[in-house]
């Protein structure tokens, strides 16, 4: 059936209200990237459609030394910032130049596998998820967010309506490996951040995405390394550890096995370029 | 199912359209208006063929719901030749043989010009990056590229690179 | 005496007839083409490789707001494409429409015609088909070992070859000489194992055409093909009218590469409009292009050399299986291209080549750029290589060595007259830098030193 409704709030308390009253039958989009090209296949039939291009939830600031993005900055307004320099890295990972005029942190947040290019550098950044409702708001660990395959901690009558950064206090690096240089699904993704002391690592992010059901935390990796000096061992055991965690699956882009071995690969890349 | 008015700046005109509920800025531009330089080649926001200038921005029309567009300044590959005189990016092409099927062009010329507006001397590195999100199927890139450089050229002069 | 006329345009650079058109975007394809009352046809497509098809249930469909009506094979006059019937090949394997059974994923089994693409689509979800999973052939060299579940209704997994001459070969065979005697007197045996992979043609236009009743009978359809005329023949063919009651417009194809050639939408168009009395839009979604329209088929080639320590390969034998997926289209052809081809541009004394069209549950192969000879120069290329490494020569060597020269007889029996590989590979070398040894310099197509002629 045609769409019956699509709303296009102007305040984030007429958008959660809508959300209220239509429920599960009101699809959300923001850049409508993910959305649009599934009700234009025909594959998703939603019955009302509510945007939130103009809800005036993209603004992007520094508070209290955290970087404060709302859910619809776009990956170009990631570009044009500078406070963390990570995410422009993670943002110019996704789509091509339209693409990322259109394209949202927080619509990010429910891209399917291999999609999530952005989210799993917020991953390593220790980023912080607001959610809000009619019934109130909270914030929880990015971590957190992500329950299985495609479901996420959202409640009913719930909106992602931004994110608290902190400003990395490790060193940071960004890899993608893909089957092109840029426009390209991921075959997988490493973001990580490593603190040292003394040249010893006291702590490690190390975020993994494409292979899993969501971008993930490599945690048996982030262990190998901490404790130790970030030298070719440590890189080897960390990449190691990250190929036996993590879950590859098959798809147009990549099989398991290959997934499973870049894993290994990007890893150890991305470690030793954080290394020198 | 209500339709609704949305106002809007198409090609340097002020317009008002009757949409329905999240009918596409393409579908919009294609079908009701007749601007077909606008192209359809996979409504995914994958192939760049849509790509429309919001406010001198690329985007994919595609993806794009007119209301989205309410108040803005919205230009198609018709808006950019002022009569019979061809843009220097539309002239850089035809004369490189940047075209063969022509389905990727007015895609392809859309973004060159957005790049240029932005930057007038781009490296190479910077055009093949801007094109990134568009695909061409029969012309391997080069002659495309070499078609921006030109036209770099012609409107801001031999920049240093 | 001839005199001899001053050329105009070859050496100037022309400007394309077409070239102002793509660049203001005044170029019209076939999407940009619509009609007052035109309809959308979209296609129920087979979600599973093999089965039975055992009935349609249009019922939740019909009731789809916008739906027009629906087309089974009992709507069309000739169920059958009769591409290659055209060019003398037999039999024709697939229906326009699938009947009782279903070979491969995305194969069209109803055509759903509605007001707008998004009743279309929204009819075609709701179609329900009652469909018996069957265990599908995936694999070529299993289609063909005994037991293997046979998929095609002549009875066997491969295309049968010169049933014309009273034969029926399971291959195209090639056989020059002796290659057994020849393994035996060779002092290295090199093999290899190439297979390509499938290939979408992806062009950013995708398939489609507009079919328009005419007041006068007859019907107008603006297409992408790229073979307009043979597309006239067959939708004609499958209509049961005459050729001159269709009127084909195209040549503007926004990308073809060989993808086009299938004549996929126009029948079903046109058979829409004869029912319905209206204009009719088939256009492939990006989708359809991608995972139902027809693919560079996959090859998998097994080589066999026997090569002397000067480098010369004296036996190469070829088993090639060509995946042609569920119905022929044009891989019968392409085998018969690939079998001249596969030896290589080098002079080879004994040969011998069986290529085989194969039957699987996968998506139809046909024509694209190279058709059948591209995988062919990927494997020969490579196994050159490994020739190469193996006997200790450089690659160039090896090639120089190898190529045939004018006079030379190949494996299909065409004696060479026409050979510059040596002449292109001095050039080669030149533009890349290469310092070529003097004995390769001094090599033409026109002379062979050694005795190999």
């Amino acid at each position: 059936m045609a769409i019956q409704a699509y709303f296009l709030p102007e305040t984030v308390d007429e958008a959660v209200s809508l959300l209220a009253e239509y429920g599960p039958d009101l699809l959300v989009m923001a850049g409508g990237t993910l959305a649009m090209p599934l009700i234009n296949e025909g594959v998703s039939m939603p019955a009302m459609v509510m945007g939130l291009r103009r809800a005036g939830l993209d603004g992007v600031g520094e508070s209290n030394g955290r970087l404060a993005i709302g859910a619809t900055a776009t990956m170009t307004q990631m570009l044009a910032q500078d406070a963390v320099p990570m995410l422009r890295e993670a943002a110019r990972a996704v789509g091509g130049w339209a693409v990322r005029n259109m394209a949202t942190v927080g619509g990010n947040l429910f891209a399917p596998p291999p999609s999530g290019d952005f989210a799993v550098a917020l991953l390593a950044l220790d980023a912080e998820v607001h959610l809000l409702s009619q019934s109130g708001a909270r914030t929880i660990p990015l971590e957190e967010f992500y329950t299985g395959f495609m479901t996420t901690a959202l409640q009913p009558g719930e909106l992602v309506t931004g994110f608290h950064v902190p400003r990395p206090t490790g060193r940071t690096v960004y890899l993608k490996a893909g089957r092109k240089h840029a426009n390209t699904p991921a075959v997988v993704t490493v973001a990580a951040q490593v603190v040292m002391d003394n040249g010893t690592v006291t702590d490690a992010r190390i975020a993994l995405n494409a292979v899993g059901p969501h971008p993930m935390r490599a945690r048996s990796a982030e262990a190998a390394l901490i404790g130790q000096p970030l030298d070719e061992a440590a890189i080897h055991a960390a990449a190691e550890a990250a190929m036996q965690e993590s879950q590859p699956f098959t798809d147009a882009i990549a099989s398991e096995w290959y997934r499973r071995r870049m894993t290994g690969v990007t890893v150890r890349r991305a470690l030793t370029q954080l290394a020198s | 199912m209500t339709a609704k008015i949305v106002s809007f700046n198409l090609n340097g005109r002020d317009v008002d359209v009757m949409v329905k509920p999240l009918t596409t800025l393409q579908k919009l531009l294609r079908e009701d208006l007749g601007y077909t330089a606008v192209k359809i080649g996979c409504k995914q926001g994958g192939c760049g063929s849509c790509t429309v200038l919001v406010d001198g921005e690329p985007m994919m029309s595609c993806l794009l719901p007119v209301e989205d567009v309410a108040g803005r300044r919205v230009t198609t590959l018709e808006g950019l030749a002022q009569g019979d005189e061809l843009h220097p990016v539309q002239e850089a092409f035809f004369e490189n043989y940047a075209i063969q099927c022509g389905y990727c062009s007015p895609g392809m010329i859309m973004v060159s010009t957005a790049l240029l507006e932005h930057n007038a001397h781009p490296s190479r590195e910077e055009i093949v990056e801007a094109l990134s999100g568009n695909i061409c199927r029969c012309t391997g890139y080069e002659p495309i590229i070499r078609a921006v450089s030109t036209a770099a050229e012609r409107m801001n002069g031999n920049g240093s690179r | 005496m001839v005199a001899e006329t001053p050329l105009n345009v070859v050496g100037t650079s022309v400007p394309r007839r077409d070239g102002l058109g793509h660049v203001t975007g005044k170029t019209i394809y076939v999407d940009d083409i619509k009609f007052p009352d035109m309809l959308h046809l979209k296609v129920v497509r087979s979600p599973i490789p093999y089965g039975k098809l055992n009935g349609i249930d249009l019922s939740e469909a019909e009731k789809v707001p916008g739906f027009v009506r629906a087309l089974t094979h009992r709507d069309v006059p000739k169920n059958v494409y009769t591409i290659l019937t055209l060019i003398g090949v037999q039999p024709d394997d697939e229906p326009v429409l699938a009947v009782d059974k279903v070979m491969y994923v995305g194969e069209p089994i109803a055509a759903i015609l509605a007001e707008t693409e998004e009743a279309a689509m929204e009819a075609v979800s709701k179609v329900r088909l009652d469909l018996e999973p069957w265990e599908p052939v995936l694999d070529v060299e299993e289609a063909l070992k005994p037991g293997a579940p046979i998929i095609k209704d002549w009875g066997t997994n491969y295309f049968i070859y010169d049933y014309e001459y009273g034969q029926a070969n399971e291959c195209r065979k090639v056989r020059l000489g002796d290659v057994d005697k020849a393994f035996e007197e060779a002092d290295f045996i090199v093999e290899g194992r190439y297979q390509t992979k499938p290939i979408e043609h992806a062009p950013v236009e995708t398939t489609g055409c507009v079919a328009k009743p005419e007041p006068d009978g007859r019907f107008t359809v603006y297409t992408n093909t790229q073979a307009l005329f043979f597309t006239l023949d067959n939708t004609a063919l499958i209509l049961q009218i005459p050729f001159q009651k269709l009127h084909f417009v195209g040549g503007t194809v926004g990308g073809g590469f060989g993808g086009k050639v299938d004549v996929i939408v126009e029948p079903l168009a046109t058979l829409g409009a004869m029912k319905t009395g209206r204009p009719v839009k088939y256009r492939f979604t990006r989708d359809e292009e991608m995972r139902a329209s027809s693919s560079r088929g996959a090859w998998r080639m097994y080589f066999k050399d026997g090569v002397m320590k000067d480098g010369r390969i004296i036996a190469r034998k070829v088993v090639t299986y060509a995946d042609s997926g569920a119905y022929h289209r044009h891989t019968p052809y392409a085998v018969t291209k690939h079998a001249a081809n596969v030896a290589g541009p080098y002079y080879i004394p004994n040969v011998w080549i069986d290529v085989y069209c194969v039957y699987t549950n996968r998506q139809p192969g046909s024509a694209m750029r190279g058709f059948g000879v591209t995988p062919a120069s990927f494997a020969v290329e490579v196994q050159m290589d490994k020739i190469a490494e193996t006997v200790g020569l450089d690659p160039w060597a090896i090639r120089f060595i190898n190529a045939y020269r004018n006079g030379d007889i190949r494996p299909h029996r065409k004696v060479v007259d026409d050979a510059t590989l040596i002449e292109v590979m001095q050039a080669a070398a030149d533009m890349v830098g290469y310092d070529l040894p003097d004995e390769y310099r001094q090599m033409s197509s026109n002379d062979r030193e050694g005795g190999n002629g």
